[in-house]
């Protein structure tokens, strides 16, 4: 007999292919990158918490597919399915024709499609976390990731999710393309384990799963990554740093609105603001000149110049024509452009200025995507 | 010729006005502020016997032109009774302006000091006399 011929063996003539972990690991991503691929396409910006925590369940799972990769049952392991460039090649050949060779576990191309889901998946995973971290001042790395960085990922972040979009298509076709050639179910196979049509080439003895193994270095990955997080988050904060209190500011600048934070506009507008308080918005809002001194001082301190958060960022361009006036901004008009004129004359919210309305944390300056909500009346 | 009923009526216009002086030069001696505005109306307005509820709800009720066009009144945003709530251009709600609705009013020389100049200047286009001042908070200080 050629080299590791084996008999089939198992019910009904077959073998079981997938074991128990990895068949889990498979229907888990496919959940959960389905959760994440549609809260993050179609969801409204509010729902950023289902969209984190399908990206925290994805990178649980890459992890266990890696230590799985290597201490799994035979089929498992990535040393099974690792094939040289010419094997490749020539299973690619015999594919175009329409007679793929026949392989038990994956085959190259099933293979090469393996490593790209899980490389483009892991990638969609750490650009995801920077750009929380950067940009909306969350998770773990909120502390380390400066806004920019964090833009830079979301970009990446939203380029390799149209890959996996794409790669998705890839691999549900070629599964499909595969199971006729084959003539054997693989959704099937990816269900319930077993496969029924074997390869000539099966190695004689499949590598028994070492669970106690994994488990181990699994825990011990994740505690690691998890001390890892908790350091980070004990750092100082790169985007929201903290004003102090100021009495007069906050008595202030509130008796005719709400309390709008030093963040959201640059020093030089503040300053034109405050000089000329007696003609603010068609109104005399004059302050004596000791407070109105104090007052500008603080919000000249804590302007958005000196904020990394996404507010600071998105509105420090101003309106030529409306320099004083955060909802007059490009930032401001292109981020809620979609948003519906009648959504802000309901009575809960009456006008563009009052931030307070849809954004429970506006007073804050961190307008966080789960804090938006649009009221309904 | 005076009938007996107009007689009547004079005399208890008279007693009226007299009880509301009274009331008045009382609530000025009680309250420092009012009895600042006081001080400072008897030097620049000759004849001055004291203020006036009814002038100070003239001046709380009536239209303007000579301030800005968005605030043609004190009711803009006071609401149309001294009782009522009213609320701000940027639609923050205020409390009453009446005394006995809004009991820590004309309390705080500054805050009363900043808002008299704001809404003078928004309304009528200038500062108000104190005379207007003092007949505003008299006349809020009854309702
Ligand atoms: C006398 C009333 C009054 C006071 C006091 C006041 N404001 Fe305003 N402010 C307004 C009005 C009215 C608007 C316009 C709101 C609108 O367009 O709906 C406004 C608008 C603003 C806006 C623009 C909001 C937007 O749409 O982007 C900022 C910023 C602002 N005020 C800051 C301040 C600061 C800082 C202070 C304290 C020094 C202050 N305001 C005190 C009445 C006031
Ligand atoms: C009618 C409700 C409404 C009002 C009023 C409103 N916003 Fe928003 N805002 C939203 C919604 C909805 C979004 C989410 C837009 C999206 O991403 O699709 C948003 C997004 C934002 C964001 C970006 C969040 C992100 O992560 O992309 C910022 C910052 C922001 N708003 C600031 C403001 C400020 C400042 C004001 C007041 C001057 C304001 N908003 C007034 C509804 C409102
Ligand atoms: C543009 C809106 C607006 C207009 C018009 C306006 N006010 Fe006011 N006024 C306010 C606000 C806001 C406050 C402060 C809120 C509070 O004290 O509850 C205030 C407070 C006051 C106070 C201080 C009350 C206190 O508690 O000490 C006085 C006095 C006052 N207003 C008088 C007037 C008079 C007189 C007029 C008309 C000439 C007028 N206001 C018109 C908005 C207005």
């Amino acid at each position: 007999m050629p080299d590791g011929l084996k008999p089939a063996t198992g019910t009904k003539g077959a073998t079981r292919v997938w074991d128990l972990p990895t068949r889990i690991f498979h229907w888990s991503l496919v959940a959960l990158i389905a959760t994440g691929l549609l809260s993050g396409y179609f969801a409204p910006a509010w729902w950023l918490d289902i969209h984190s925590w399908a990206g925290y369940g994805i990178a649980g799972l890459i992890i266990f597919r890696l230590v799985w990769a290597v201490f799994g049952f035979e089929y498992s392991r990535f040393s099974n399915f690792t094939y040289a460039p010419g094997e490749t090649l020539r299973h690619l050949r015999s594919f175009l024709r329409r007679q793929p060779g026949h392989y038990t576990g994956h085959n190259p191309l099933g293979a090469m499609m393996v490593f790209a889901l899980i490389a483009v998946i892991s990638g969609i995973v750490v650009s995801g976390l920077v750009s929380l971290g950067g940009k909306e001042d969350q998770g773990p790395l909120a502390t380390v990731a400066s806004y920019s960085v964090g833009k830079t990922a979301d970009d990446i972040h939203e380029i390799l999710a149209g890959i996996l979009v794409g790669l998705i298509g890839l691999h549900i076709g070629g599964v499909l393309v595969e199971s006729i050639l084959s003539r054997e179910n693989l959704v099937r196979s990816m269900i319930s384990g077993w496969k029924t049509r074997l390869s000539s080439r099966e190695p004689a003895a499949p590598r028994p799963a070492r669970p106690r193994a994994a488990l181990a270095v699994f825990a011990v990955a994740a505690l690691l990554i998890g001390s890892a997080f908790t350091v980070l988050a004990g750092l100082p904060a790169t985007g929201l740093t903290t004003a102090a209190a100021h009495p007069a500011f906050e008595a202030e600048c509130s008796d005719c609105h709400q309390l709008y934070h030093p963040s959201l506009l640059p020093a030089a507008s503040w300053r034109d603001m405050m000089a000329s308080l007696d003609q603010h918005f068609g109104e005399d809002a004059s302050l004596d000149d000791g407070d109105r001194t104090s007052i500008t001082g603080h919000l000249v301190k804590h302007a958005a110049g000196h904020w990394d958060s996404k507010a600071a960022h998105k509105f420090r361009t101003i309106s030529e024509q409306e320099p004083w006036q955060i909802s007059a901004t490009p930032g401001w008009k292109r981020i809620h452009k979609e948003i519906p004129e009648a959504d802000f004359k309901r009575p809960k919210v009456k006008s563009k200025s009052n931030c307070l309305g849809c954004h429970s944390d506006a007073a804050s300056g961190r307008f966080h995507n789960q804090n938006i909500r649009l009221p309904k009346e | 010729m005076h009938s007996p009923f107009t007689n009547f009526a004079a005399a208890l216009v008279l007693a009226l006005s007299a009880t509301a002086f009274a009331i008045n030069v009382e609530a000025a001696a009680s309250d420092p502020i009012l009895a600042g505005f006081a001080e400072s109306a008897k030097a620049s307005t000759p004849g001055f016997t004291g203020f006036s509820a009814e002038r100070g709800k003239r001046l709380f009720l009536s239209k303007q032109t000579s301030g800005k066009p968005e605030t043609p009144s004190c009711t803009t945003c006071h609401g149309n009774s001294p009782q009522s709530r009213g609320q701000t251009r940027a639609d923050k709600p205020i409390e009453p302006m009446a005394l006995s609705h809004t009991p820590n009013r004309y309390s705080d020389p500054k805050k009363v000091a900043k808002w008299f100049r704001r809404n003078c200047k928004s309304v009528l286009g200038r500062e108000c006399t104190a005379l207007e001042k003092g007949d505003f908070i008299t006349f809020m200080a009854t309702q």
